[in-house]
């Protein structure tokens, strides 16, 4: 009785011992820090590195013009045009470009996807070429009757390249987490002036 | 029985044992990539076109749940804009529908031209020929919503090499049938 | 003694071994990748299916195209370089549908994007017997156009399919840091397109 007592006590410490060494580990590996910090706040004359892209913020405006670098809009709405110099950091051609900007939900509709358009030539998202700098324009339609804001927020989403993913062992970018935030003012019109670093 | 001649039986016994495994192993080793190649197997059987059913000129072959007849093989020379040397070719089909469940029967329908070196014609969009309203191709008859006993008339168009043009026969597949197809001769074959 | 040092020597040598295996084993992507059908500008790269005979290559800082009856001009970050290939079908009918650039560093450039629905551009329909001509044309920094290797498959995903690979060879650079050959401005207009013989042939009856 009394050694079967003893030995469950015996169980017990060891079992209470390794747990805590395991939490201590954890602790020390980092596992409760990660979370919970707030985004960093990036600057608009910044260039932003997201893993796949380097972008530059250009300028931002609202049009209530029938058309943005050809892309029809709603008629009678307004759309929101963000301008940065996009730069494909990878080594192959992508157009893996459509989640790495996050309009904020006060100024735009969630459901609301952009428009992305090459400013060049007004194609609709092309393929970017690895270590060409290009004008992108993201068009953002407005809901009906918002008044345009004076400046708006973005979240910046980056990926993690992996040589090789778990399912079909070839290279990609995965992994989308939000890389920080950045607040824009908005200007006029197409005209107002780029962003300068 | 002494201890030693209870051993010497028991390894006689192992020895035996022994070698009817390894020979189970000539038959094992085989059955296995069978029953694991066998999905493969059938999926690339079903995929291709591997076994000519001939039919002779003016008779009908049931295929697919319906009744094919080839009426018609023709080049359509004269055209302008041409790549030099090549002929289009119209080849025309009649066919009474059986079993109408087009959609599952005729899924994945191809018409081809074959000619004696095995080479493969698919119907060519570098040549748009004017058709009558009531002839469709393959993959627009599956869509057409036809009935059991309704003729359908499909016409195909290829762009081939004028040396080609003598030796060319049409075939009809579809994943249904498939890894048999039809293969039709002409009148002077 | 002698025992246990030889175990220990072997259990060593097992283990080079093994790790020898596990690093020199081919990776996954490796295994279903593109087989290569290697080729060099001028001649013929033979594939499984298709046949790829690479003419020219010709550098441009700007390109006129006729698109919906109205001419543009597609100006570039870095150079245009226009690709003219002649394609063919081994023994059945075939689609050609993706051609890259991939530069001397590795940078892959695949075909431009901004000018579809434009004639005598991938994908290209080609039957057997009939040769035809395509144009390929890339957007690329003007570091990469001296020995590329031109990449063309039926398929995005060539998996244990024909890649064609061709050697376009070296590019002499001039000091403004485009090619010598450099043209201010290629003009794709209908006329050009016809001569290539890849132009809808519309007949006109039978």
């Amino acid at each position: 009785m009394l050694e079967s007592a003893r030995s469950r006590l015996k169980a017990w410490t060891v079992a209470g011992i390794g747990t805590a060494a395991a939490i201590a580990v954890a602790g020390v590996l980092g596992a409760f820090g990660a979370r919970h910090e707030p985004l960093p706040v990036l600057a608009p004359a910044s260039r932003i590195d997201t893993g796949e892209w380097l972008l530059r913020p250009l300028k931002a405006y609202v049009t209530a013009e029938k058309y943005a670098y050809g892309t029809l809009l709603k008629p009678g709405g307004k759309a929101l045009v963000l301008e940065l110099e996009m730069t494909n950091r990878t080594a192959k051609s992508t157009k893996d470009y459509f989640d790495v900007l996050q309009a904020s939900p006060a100024t735009v509709d969630p459901a609301t996807k952009p428009f992305i358009v090459l400013t060049r030539d007004s194609t609709m998202s092309p393929e970017l070429h690895p270590g060409m700098p290009e004008r992108m324009a993201y068009i953002w339609q407005l809901p009906d009757g918002a008044a345009a804001p004076a400046s708006f927020g973005l979240t910046v989403i980056r990926k993690t390249y992996k040589p090789r993913d778990n399912l079909y062992g070839l290279p990609g970018w995965f992994n989308p987490t939000p890389a920080g935030t950045l607040t824009i003012a908005v200007g006029a019109g197409p005209d107002s002036a780029d962003i300068q670093p | 029985m002494t201890a030693e001649a209870l051993d010497q039986e028991n390894r006689a016994g192992e020895r035996k044992w022994r070698r009817r495994s390894l020979w189970s192993l000539a038959l094992l080793i085989p059955l296995a990539l069978a029953v694991e190649s066998y999905d493969s197997v059938k999926a690339l059987l079903g995929d291709s076109d591997l076994f000519a059913r001939r039919v002779v000129w003016g008779q009908s072959a049931h295929f697919g749940g319906s009744d094919w007849k080839l009426t018609d093989l023709r080049g359509a020379f004269g055209m302008s804009n041409l790549p030099p040397d090549s002929v289009p070719v119209l080849a025309d089909f009649q066919v009474r529908v059986g079993d109408p469940d087009l959609q599952k029967l005729w899924l994945g329908c191809k018409v081809t031209l074959i000619d004696k070196d095995g080479r493969r014609w698919l119907p060519t969009s570098i040549v748009l020929l004017k058709t009558p309203d009531n002839v469709g191709n393959c993959i627009s008859a599956i869509f057409s919503g036809a009935k059991s006993g309704d003729t359908l008339n499909l016409r195909e168009t290829f762009l081939v090499p004028k040396e080609a043009t003598k030796s060319i026969r049409p075939a009809v597949g579809v994943a249904s049938e498939r890894p048999r197809f039809l293969l039709f001769q002409l009148e002077k074959d | 003694m002698m025992r246990k040092s030889a175990n220990i020597v072997l259990l060593l040598v097992a283990m080079v071994f093994c790790y020898g295996l596990q690093t020199s084993k081919p990776r996954y992507g490796d295994l279903i990748g593109p087989i290569p059908a290697y080729g060099k500008l001028g001649d013929t790269a033979v594939g499984r299916a298709f046949e790829v005979h690479a003419e020219k290559v010709e550098f441009a800082r700007k390109l006129k195209v006729d698109q919906f009856g109205q001419q543009k001009v597609l100006t570039t970050g870095g150079v245009w370089a226009v690709v003219t290939v002649e394609f063919a079908a081994r023994s059945e009918s075939t689609t050609i549908g993706v051609a890259s650039w991939r530069g001397p560093t590795g940078l892959t450039y695949d075909q431009t994007e901004r000018l579809s629905f434009m004639n005598g551009l991938l994908p290209v329909a080609i039957d057997p017997g009939l040769p035809r001509k395509a144009r390929l044309i890339f957007e690329m920094r003007p570091d990469q156009v001296s020995d590329a290797t031109l990449l063309v498959s039926e398929k995005l995903m060539a998996a244990l399919d024909s890649q064609a690979e061709i050697a376009l060879g070296p590019v002499a650079v001039a000091p403004d840091g485009l090619p010598p050959g450099t043209v201010d401005m290629l003009d794709y207009g209908a006329a050009a397109l016809r001569k290539t013989n890849d132009g809808r042939g519309f007949g006109s009856g039978e």
